[in-house]
């Protein structure tokens, strides 16, 4: 009975082998073993040698246990009661099997020395980008700063920013940057791109596992790190240092794209939002701290930007309508995300509900949701003292519809391929 | 400790305590215990010194030190660990009441020691600095807080034997109580001396 | 102590336990009643009384990881929204290693320690009562933040600044995680002291250091590893505790505070507990596979060396769970090295375990079951282990199901598997019946499937990116088969024991009818095996003169001319009799219960008002002061002349725990 529980313990775990080795779902986003850019390649082949050598190692450790049961097997001592050999020990073997594992960990410590210099290094790789019409020389980087529970991403084009430029500074007092987004990091591909990690709450951490490890966002701290993808495409990542209530929603991708999409992307980022037809007065009059009314046949998206300025300016900024007035969010961190260009991202609420549908329609549904009751979708501390994560607003249906209608012009729209590429479920 | 090593032999006499390493147990497990009390203070003093320039625009306690003063009182805490041995020689000799006047001795001078941290805090609090104020002041008034306890329980070891000598309770035989006691008030204050080196004298 | 045929008094004169006579035992088989259990400080009572509180927190902690397996079964689960998850898989953490592991670690350290070492009891035993006591207070107060405190702790058992800090937590489960665990460190430090001291003062004549048992010294490092780290752990709970009740700033970023500071006094904790968890088993297992395979420890020097080498490298490793916080490359680099070679002195050991088992004639009985499991177990925790030592290949493993794989196959499959075997090899010892070797067998072979349905599929999940800590994931990821798998493990192993637990009845039913299993019913090696079973009160009618190591068995063995084994005295004959009359031993005391009935109450005061602290400081204090002024043992009971210097030492004893 024993021997037949072994045997079938011995089947099950080749089939487990087995399962493992044919490898995993076809759709996991996260797999941190299909590297997609060359940092995460050195990574993998550094894991995948590690891997094997343990393996092996396992292997033959569990053999020889298996080996030894059924070999040195005989029962309990009333049917066999002699003694064997009594062996204390082997000084030769025993020192032998401490250098001989202090020797392998050797070869290892040497290819972890290599790929772990390799990997904190960067390489200068200035690329020529027209902002506003003069060219810059700008070495790629993105200020990647989390907070409850989403990230933002600052892109300086105007300037190469460091970390150390950025030292002593809080994360809530950042300078302004040329472009703020947030939940989808755009990137040129085949570039390499300085990372420069923060938080303005808790401890967060980046990750997009296709194309590097993770790097911990620590309040106070700007730690460099670095992605690069092969290819343009779209790289999903996850927060993964626990950060409260939603942690477990707290995502975002890295879209990377061709140079001259790159060069349009900045283009229409940099300009402030278009304002709906009807709704130039209302807006002129809000800047100019004056009064205006919108004509009554205004437009849903027009009434959208009057719903928009009394009920979301106190968090939220979009450029062209509130930037001059905006003071920072309501909340812990301090912030909330800029708007300005939302409707030329594809996810929202930390990357974890679909903008879009993936025939190519404005997600009416899931935005009207979550203003509905973000905190429905998406566990949050709205209601603390200083809130964290989008409260309730308590917006009637049709000021919601207004603001869905206002929201899905602040494009422009992605295209349909990478509606498609970025859908989450 | 007694009971446990004590004999076992049924015929009602004795042996000596037998320990391994001929150490009583309640001295080991002093030194024991200091040592873990050693990762205590170094745990409270790398966090101070971590945090003692980060002020947050507010006074840091650099700032406000009276070394002079600071110096008077650790001179005295000094001084209490000569009286410590003193009292100890004395008991060892037999003179239980020149020892209970040096014991006694000592617990006035690490009760005056603890008057002037007290004063010192006072001084500190009035100057804007609190315990809340930034990272190095909660970090400095931890450190010299956890001492201050620690000085406050050594007095009241202290008392203790002193109140057991006067009821006469503890004579030459049993001066391993005063040697432990003293054991533990000596840390204390090879502690405040390298905590006093390090947070007041070392320059910011 | 000792012979007393009056009334025992404590503290003032009320006399508590009027009509028993205490102190010398001449044996009484009785003496079970609650009181006596209350106010017990012998050290096998003790122990038991840890063994059972921990399986009844591994229960605790086992209904939460079902929780958690169930809400995680399926994508989107339903079971548990975010706030309760986050409070479940922080409570399960804090309960199974701090209430579950380490306390059944202790439950053996207690019983076995004084047996193997040849001595009465432990060096201190009021203070051994102390430590279960504050411990047992600390593990309610921990737990009782569920029905005063708002919920558990939601931060995570590494609970993270800024995170734990009161606005992003403002119940109080993060109060009762920085107050409980400074009260079972209190626990814990006390016990490190008290066994120390007896491993060093208390071997019995002729037990040099190379002579100890290896799960004595196993567990002499483990204390030393307690010792120095949780004065560590202390000062980071006092910051934290300072910061949520007091308004200090220590990890507030927004006045300048660093939250890695947290993290590095965590850590410099963290990475010696787990070595505080596993050295233990490394113990068992040294004692278990040698019996079973009837030839000595392969090795003992390089075994007793090489935990000795963990526990020193253990402290220089902390960082490695820090690789992606930030703390330069440089710093990195070396930690990644020095965790590397913590893999030698622990790859030794194994092999020395498989080379006991070669060239011997192995017996699988239940307890040799569960060792060589778990040893099998430890090897892959330790192979994952070495992966993620990789400092590169870490950053892409790190907070993910990988490193939950990793650490269960060590905590679960190593740590809680050896105690369970340890359990079925002591028990006959402690109870004097054995346990059901069928029963025992269908045991481990539910909870080794089992540990590898639920944790083997983790490695996978953590590779394909599935993070910890995320209280659900979408169906996109295709983390949805392994969760499964995952969680139909985690219910196998609840069955299993369930298993255990029905054993532990029906061997108890049945043990009058089955033959009485005498001091050595498995033919072992060390010296509590040379006592009848359940081992008597005054454990050894005569303290036995050690001649060499395994010092039980060479007394049953010896070798003819030829070199082979021959039997030279039976187990009857050389075991001892357990029958002497008139053997001192330590009176109860009810101090120690006080003193820690007195600090959760301190706890409680400091959450919620001050005033009730001082109830709690009051119990404290005076308990300790009536304790020091209580003698050791009765004054009354003195026999013979006055060469107990009682007084001294239950003076600085409570001072000691003062201090602490």
């Amino acid at each position: 009975m024993r021997k037949m529980s072994r045997r079938t313990s011995i089947l099950g775990l080749s089939v487990l082998l087995g399962l493992v080795l044919s490898g995993c779902a076809n759709n996991a986003e996260l797999d941190t073993l299909k590297p997609k850019g060359p940092t995460s390649r050195e990574i993998n082949t550094l894991s995948n040698w590690v891997f094997i050598a343990g393996g092996v190692i396992l292997l033959m450790v569990i053999i020889a246990v298996i080996y030894i049961g059924f070999r040195f097997h005989t029962g309990k001592p009333e049917d066999d009661d002699s003694y064997p050999p009594q062996i204390h020990g082997n000084s030769v073997l025993e020192i032998g099997w401490t250098i001989l594992p202090a020797m392998i960990m050797t070869v290892i410590a040497v290819g972890t020395l290599i790929t772990h210099i390799s990997v904190n290094s960067t390489e200068a790789n200035a690329m020529e980008i027209q902002v506003e019409g003069t060219t810059q020389s700008w070495e790629p980087t993105v200020v990647v700063v989390g907070q409850q529970w989403w990230w933002e991403y600052r892109y300086y084009l105007s300037s190469n920013i460091t970390a150390s430029d950025l030292k002593g500074i809080s994360a809530k007092d950042l300078p302004p940057a040329d472009i703020v987004t947030s939940g989808q990091m755009v990137v040129p591909a085949g570039q390499e791109i300085e990372l420069i990690v923060t938080s303005r709450d808790v401890i967060h951490s980046h990750w997009i596992p296709a194309l590097n490890g993770k790097r911990d966002a620590v309040p106070g701290r700007y730690s460099p790190w670095k992605i690069e993808a092969d290819n343009p495409g779209v790289y999903f990542g996850q927060c993964t240092e626990f950060c409260g209530l939603s942690h477990a929603r707290m995502r975002m991708q890295v879209v990377a794209v061709t140079d001259n999409d790159f060069q349009d992307w900045i283009d229409t980022q940099m300009q402030p939002a278009a304002v709906p037809a009807g709704a130039e007065e209302l807006v002129a009059a809000y800047r100019s701290d004056g009064s205006a009314t919108l004509p009554d046949d205004a437009s849903a998206a027009a009434r959208g930007v009057e719903a928009f300025i009394s009920n979301c300016t106190s968090c939220h900024l979009i450029n062209g309508v509130n930037d001059l007035s905006y003071t920072g969010a309501n909340q812990v961190s301090g912030a909330a995300p800029d708007l300005t260009h939302l409707a030329s991202r594809t996810t929202f609420a930390g990357a974890l509900l679909n903008l879009y549908n993936a025939d190519g329609s404005f997600n009416r549904d899931d935005l009207s949701a979550w203003l509905r009751n973000p905190a429905a979708l998406k566990d949050n501390a709205s209601t603390d003292p200083i809130p964290r994560g989008m409260p309730n607003l308590g917006l009637s249906e049709n000021t919601m519809s207004d603001l869905v209608a206002y929201l899905s012009t602040l494009g422009p729209k992605p295209t349909l391929q990478q509606i498609q590429q970025t859908q989450v479920n | 400790m007694a009971t446990a090593t004590a004999p076992a032999v049924a015929t009602g006499g004795h042996e000596e305590h037998r320990t391994a390493t001929g150490m009583s147990n309640t001295k080991l497990a002093m030194w024991i215990f200091l040592g873990s009390e050693c990762l205590l203070f170094g745990g409270l003093i790398s966090s101070y010194l971590l945090y003692k320039t980060r002020g947050s625009g507010l006074p840091v306690p650099t700032d406000v030190f009276d070394i002079p003063f600071t110096s008077v009182s650790s001179f005295v805490l000094l001084m209490s660990s000569m009286t410590m041995v003193l009292a100890l020689s004395a008991l060892r000799r037999g003179d239980e009441a020149l020892s209970r006047v040096w014991t006694l001795a000592t617990a006035m001078l690490g009760g005056v020691f603890i008057g002037g941290q007290v004063y010192e805090f006072t001084t500190f609090l009035r100057e804007g600095l609190g315990f809340t104020t930034n990272p190095a002041s909660s970090a400095f008034f931890t450190l010299t807080g956890f001492h201050g306890v620690h000085v406050a329980l050594g007095i009241t070891m202290l008392m203790s034997t002193f109140v057991m000598s006067s009821k006469g309770k503890l004579h030459q035989e049993q001066s391993e109580t005063l040697e432990i006691v003293g054991l533990y008030w000596h840390f204390v204050d090879v502690v405040w001396i390298v905590l006093f080196t390090v947070v007041y004298l070392v320059p910011a | 102590m000792a012979i007393v045929e009056k009334p025992l008094s404590i503290g003032t004169s009320e006399p508590v336990l009027a009509d028993r006579p205490l102190g010398v035992l001449t044996r009484p088989k009785g003496g079970n009643g609650w009181r006596d259990w209350l106010s017990t400080v012998d050290h096998k009572k003790i122990g038991i009384m840890y063994g059972v509180a921990a399986m009844f927190f591994f229960v605790v902690g086992g209904s939460e990881a079902l929780l958690i397996r169930s809400q995680l079964a399926v994508p989107n689960g339903q079971v548990l929204s975010a706030d309760p998850y986050n409070q479940v898989y922080t409570m399960h953490g804090l309960t199974m290693v701090f209430l579950f592991v380490m306390p059944l670690a202790a439950a053996f350290a207690n019983y076995l320690i004084p047996l193997q070492i040849g001595a009465r009891d432990v060096a201190f035993p009021r203070l051994n009562a102390l430590s279960f006591w504050i411990w047992i207070s600390g593990a309610i107060f921990l737990n009782s933040t569920w029905l005063v405190g708002g919920g558990g702790a939601d931060c995570g058992w590494f609970c993270y600044s800024p995170n734990s800090g009161v606005v992003f937590s403002p119940s109080h489960g993060v109060d009762f995680y920085a107050i409980g665990l400074l009260i079972l460190g209190i626990a814990s430090l006390v016990s490190a002291v008290n066994l120390i001291t007896t491993v060093i003062n208390m071997r019995a004549p002729g037990m040099s250091w190379f002579r100890v048992p290896v799960f004595t010294w196993m567990m002499l490092v483990t204390q030393f590893l307690l010792l120095f780290a949780l004065p560590v752990i202390t000062v980071a709970l006092f910051f934290l505790m300072f910061d949520r009740l007091f308004g200090s700033q220590f990890f507030n970023p927004d006045t300048g505070a660093d939250p890695l500071l947290w993290q590095h006094l965590f850590w410099i904790f963290g990475h010696p507990e787990v070595y505080i968890v596993v050295l233990p088993v490394f113990g068992i297992f040294s004692e278990i596979i040698p019996t079973f395979s009837r030839k000595p420890l392969f090795g003992y020097s390089f075994v007793v060396f090489s935990g000795i080498a963990i526990g020193f490298m253990g402290w220089g490793v902390w960082a490695h769970h820090m690789f992606v916080s930030g703390i330069g490359p440089v710093s990195v680099a070396a930690f990644s090295l020095s965790t590397m070679f913590i893999a030698v002195p622990t790859g030794v050991k194994i092999l020395n375990w498989i080379a006991t088992m070669w060239g011997g004639k192995i017996w699988f009985a239940t307890p040799m079951l569960f060792s060589v499991g778990a040893v099998t177990m430890f090897t892959i925790g330790g192979v994952s282990g070495v992966t993620h030592s990789l400092a590169p290949v870490d950053t892409q493993q790190t907070d993910t199901y990988y490193i939950v794989a990793h650490f269960h196959y060590v905590m679960f499959g190593a740590g809680a598997l050896g105690l369970l075997g340890a359990c079925y090899f002591w028990w006959p010892k402690i109870f004097g019946h054995m346990l059901n070797e069928r029963l025992g067998k269908v045991h481990f072979w539910l909870a080794t499937i089992g540990m590898n349905l639920t944790f083997g599929p983790m490695h996978i999940l953590g590779l394909q990116g599935m993070s910890r800590r995320i209280d659900t994931y979408s169906s996109g990821f295709g983390f949805a088969l392994w969760n499964a798998v995952a969680t139909i493990g985690a219910f196998t192993i609840a069955t299993s024991l369930l298993v255990f637990f029905y054993n532990i009845w029906k061997s108890k039913k049945d043990a009058p009818n089955l033959p009485d299993p005498g001091p050595d019913p498995w033919d072992a090696r060390s010296l509590e095996w040379m006592l009848p079973s359940p081992t008597p009160e005054h454990n050894f009618d005569e303290v036995p003169e050690i001649n060499g190591l395994d010092e039980w068995w060479h007394r049953k063995y010896g070798y003819d001319d030829d070199g082979n084994v021959v039997r030279i005295a039976t187990v009857e004959e050389a075991a001892q009799k357990g029958d002497a009359t008139n053997v001192h031993l330590p009176s109860p005391s009810f101090w120690p219960l006080v003193v820690a009935i007195g600090m959760p109450l301190i706890g409680y005061g400091l959450i919620f008002n001050l005033w009730l602290a001082v109830p709690g400081g009051l119990a404290t204090a005076g308990a300790l002061f009536a304790w020091a002024l209580e003698p050791a043992d009765d004054p009354d009971a003195h026999h013979g002349g006055s060469h107990d210097d009682h007084e001294a030492p239950a003076l600085t004893g409570a001072d000691t725990n003062e201090e602490s």
